[in-house]
């Protein structure tokens, strides 16, 4: 048996170069026609999509162009005035990842006040368990994911102290693998995205000093394959939105320069579709607002001159993160 | 949308897709209207099962229908039915949620719903689930969220964790690429045989068998990386000692550096400082004002004067004592330096296995010398057996590795800074110097270990490859008053932190811009900036 890299070709004909008005026709096109199939489809996760548009948007500088008063109306009425917590879309249950997204897009557009934020703290702060984890809404599913997302909504809030830190912190520091990496709770397996979410929580929490730097950020260097592109975890298939999970962990850790950032902005790249504008996870695929926005803030991290920088921890408009004075901690060692 | 090909048509077959889609599309409104009208109404009965079942058929991912779904089981379970009629609408829930994963295998929702099921029904069948999660791994031998399940299952029925443990070999003989199986293995082998008593955290005649086991999955293929990652870490299981490495005192501070991250709690609890033979009560302070940090501030109320004792004594976890005695080092300079090592220690039959496959290694590399990763683990095994003994042979390894494995070059040009300042400080902490040079002819590109340099006085950095990224590291430098920076590839200063130096060289680096450089000056008044 020959082992074969798993990978893709990049053909000579893809685009080479950032088409930042295509991207920002796309997102501004998307979601305009309410009866489009795509679009009504993702209904469940309504509040992400527009997070993942608006702060491609914002990336682009082009966020003028998206319905501002129409979304900060949309939030407002998504939130539960029982628990607190946000839905993705109107008639669907609130929960942890939804809460998030609205929380971001709010600050983004330094409008907290439009919904309930003691309400906020409180479906948060009611999400946390006696091991410090946090589950995503009542039905008790505990996921890392959902760790990140409390501290980040919280901390956006100012409203970190409304929780347990420490709790929260030494369940994360639980789910640490053999190869510095972690997975979606305790015995998971490494995974770039939740590798993400967890060194983003120590970020927030300034406990980056309990990460393996060395093993952590070699295993995520490792992730790069010939064709520039990341994948998620060992033998798996490049994916565009791995460039932000990896290269955004990396960036906290201070070693960004593990990986070839020239062969992964040509990767980036050639995942735009120049006709229907966008990105996609791989070169020739459908685009996406989620890939979109994830291919922009990879190249904000690789330094692209014509996106606005972006902040690894909260991926939000670094010029956001200083507005609210948060300080994520990056590691010196 | 994930691995979603564009797939080009014609105009015809567009507008056909597309009614078909808007067809689809009612069908899915008219439900979801339905459902939502039901649930408002407080209708908890069959029919939403049904309609919820529906849909959630080919739309496994919208949560609030499986929400509904289980308030309505509760409900009925609650208030209608016979204990047999619930365990068949569990049945057929645990067949939805199956049919779903058939469509979407990585579907939060559904694997969450079973989960609720089993947890909640009465006559939870684990080993039927475990069968189950054995099928699925033969379909997708990585998809983490059978692995996962895997795992919640065997935490319910608890089998013997060998069971499970040979369930890992198995299934690595069938592929040694299965980097799950790796992973799982890891787990259980900390769990099965922890070394209790050395302290190591595996047992050695285990330790040597997997080492064993690697070397024979990678050597089927060394070109898949599933082992290697495995074998790293078998390298670095070994026992770590939290450790004080060196202990300043001035008239401006005392600063005491450790090998690791400690708290301010444990520093209290473990370390004592005596002045002149008594002990001395202070304020630590994290030099990064950190709640975790290996360089610490001492603020307290003692004289330091020409002639003064200073000690301190650590009390390690293994409740070893180890007392670092300050020397005078400069008036007014006093410096105590702990025994530093950071050779890996093995025992005698690990050590034995690792020379033996260091030797294949070799041989292996003679054949292609190209190889990557044979390359890689040459130079691990030569820097894990003996890394002074080695040291050159494995620079000249890592800079062959830069051009094999380019992608990665920053790595191995890190990994040199790195085992290079490893390889000079243990001399560095023999004489009595308090000025720090890189002593290789390899340019720094970072600063690990930094903090061992706390001590000196004047630290040249000159002409290496550090980049603005390096800045903060410099906090370490907390007594230092010459440093230079000059000849390097600095783009800002930004980050550059705060520190009391007296001169600080940055000429030549090219692509430092001179506004920023007067803003500096403007803002450090005190340092005489050389530019």
């Amino acid at each position: 048996m020959s082992f074969k890299t798993k990978d893709v070709v990049l053909s000579e004909d893809r685009p080479k170069t950032l088409l930042i008005q295509k991207h920002s026709d796309f997102l501004a096109a998307y979601g305009l026609n309410k009866d489009d199939y795509e679009f009504c489809m993702t209904e469940y996760l309504r509040m992400s999509g527009i997070y993942w548009s608006l702060t491609a948007m914002e990336l682009m500088d082009q966020s003028s162009r998206m319905p501002k008063e129409e979304i900060i109306a949309f939030i407002t009425s998504c939130q539960d005035s029982e628990s607190g917590g946000i839905s993705a879309s109107n008639g669907h249950d609130p929960h942890m990842l939804y809460t998030l997204s609205a929380v971001q897009v709010l600050a983004m557009y330094d409008r907290l006040d439009a919904i309930d934020r003691e309400g906020v703290v409180r479906f948060v702060t009611s999400l946390q368990q006696e091991d410090g984890s946090f589950i995503g809404d009542k039905w008790g599913e505990v996921d890392t994911r959902f760790s990140f997302c409390a501290v980040m909504c919280l901390s956006l809030l100012h409203r970190l102290d409304a929780i347990n830190v420490n709790k929260a912190v030494d369940f994360v520091l639980s789910c640490m693998n053999f190869d510095g990496g972690f997975g979606s709770k305790p015995g998971s397996e490494s995974h770039a995205g939740l590798i993400y979410c967890c060194v983003g929580t120590l970020s927030i929490c300034k406990r980056m000093d309990a990460l393996k730097a060395d093993e952590l950020a070699w295993w995520l260097c490792e992730r790069q394959l010939p064709s520039g592109g990341l994948n998620g975890r060992p033998e798996k298939l490049p994916d565009l939105c791995y460039s932000w999970w990896v290269m955004s962990s990396l960036s906290m850790l201070n070693r960004i320069h593990w990986v070839d950032k020239k062969n992964l902005e040509q990767y980036i790249l050639a995942c735009q579709d120049a006709e229907t504008g966008g990105f996609s996870d791989r070169p020739g695929d459908i685009t996406d607002p989620f890939h979109t926005l994830f291919g922009l803030a990879g190249l904000s991290l690789l330094g692209n001159s014509s996106i606005k920088s972006v902040n690894p921890t909260y991926c939000m408009p670094q010029e956001t993160i200083d507005r609210l004075k948060l300080e994520p901690q990056i590691l010196y060692v | 949308m994930h691995g979603r090909l564009k797939v080009r048509t014609s105009e015809e077959e567009k507008a056909r897709k597309e009614k078909e889609r808007q067809e689809k599309l009612k069908h899915f409104k008219y439900a979801m209207q339905k459902i939502f009208t039901k649930r408002k109404n407080g209708d908890q009965d069959k029919e939403q099962l049904d309609l919820t079942e529906k849909v959630l058929s080919s739309n496994p991912d919208i949560y609030t229908l499986w929400n509904i779904r289980r308030e309505v089981l509760i409900y009925i379970r609650k208030n209608i039915d016979s204990e047999e009629n619930i365990s068949k609408l569990y049945d057929s829930e645990l067949n939805l949620t199956e049919y779903c994963l058939k469509i979407n295998p990585k579907s939060y929702c559904s694997w969450l719903q079973r989960e609720w099921v089993l947890t909640t029904r009465t006559d939870p069948d684990w080993k039927k689930e475990l069968e189950l999660c054995n099928i699925y791994l033969k379909l997708d031998e990585r998809n983490f969220h059978t692995w996962d399940y895997r795992r919640f299952v065997v935490s319910q029925c608890k089998p013997p964790l060998q069971e499970e443990f040979e369930f890992t070999t198995e299934k690595l003989y069938d592929n040694f690429s299965n980097y799950s199986a790796w992973h799982y293995r890891s787990k259980m082998l900390l769990e099965l045989y922890p070394d209790l008593e050395g302290g190591r955290p595996i047992q050695d005649n285990h330790h040597k068998h997997e080492l064993k086991m690697v070397q024979s999955a990678a050597f089927t293929d060394p070109d898949d990386t599933s082992a290697w990652f495995y074998q790293r870490w078998l390298l670095g299981a070994v026992k770590e000692t939290i450790r004080v490495v060196t202990f300043t005192v001035t008239p401006q501070k005392t600063i005491v550096a450790w090998n690791k991250f400690v708290s301010a709690d444990y520093i209290s609890s473990q370390l004592k400082v005596y002045f002149n033979d008594v002990i001395t009560e202070g304020k630590w302070i994290s030099c990064n004002e950190h709640e975790y940090d290996n360089l610490w501030i001492f603020n307290h109320n003692e004289e330091i004067v020409e002639n003064i004792n200073v000690k301190i004594e650590h009390k390690t976890l293994d409740n070893e004592n180890e007392i670092i005695t300050c020397e005078k080092y400069e008036p007014f300079v006093f410096i105590g330096k702990n025994k530093i090592c950071f050779q890996n220690q093995y025992s005698e039959s690990v050590m034995k296995e690792l020379n033996e496959q260091l030797d294949s290694c070799r041989q292996l590399l003679a054949l292609e010398p190209d190889s990557k990763w044979t390359l890689l683990t040459t130079t691990f095994f030569l820097h894990c057996i003996n890394a002074s003994l080695y040291h050159k042979e494995v620079v000249e390894n890592l800079q062959t590795l830069k051009k094999v494995d380019s992608l990665r070059a920053g790595y191995y040009n890190d990994l040199i800074s790195k085992w290079n300042i490893e390889q000079q400080l243990p001399c560095d902490y023999e004489n009595n110097s308090l000025h720090y040079k890189n002593g290789f002819k390899e340019k720094l590109t970072s600063l690990p270990h930094l903090q061992y340099y706390s001590f000196c006085k004047t630290v040249d950095l000159s002409n290496q490859d550090l980049t603005s990224c390096i800045l903060p590291f410099l906090k370490k430098l907390q007594i230092c008053e010459v440093l230079d920076l000059s000849g390097n590839k600095l783009t800002t200063l930004k980050r550059f932190p705060n520190l009391n130096l007296e001169v600080l060289n940055l000429q030549n680096n090219h692509e430092l811009n001179l506004e920023e450089i007067e803003l500096f000056k403007e803002k450090h008044k005190s340092i005489k900036v050389i530019f």
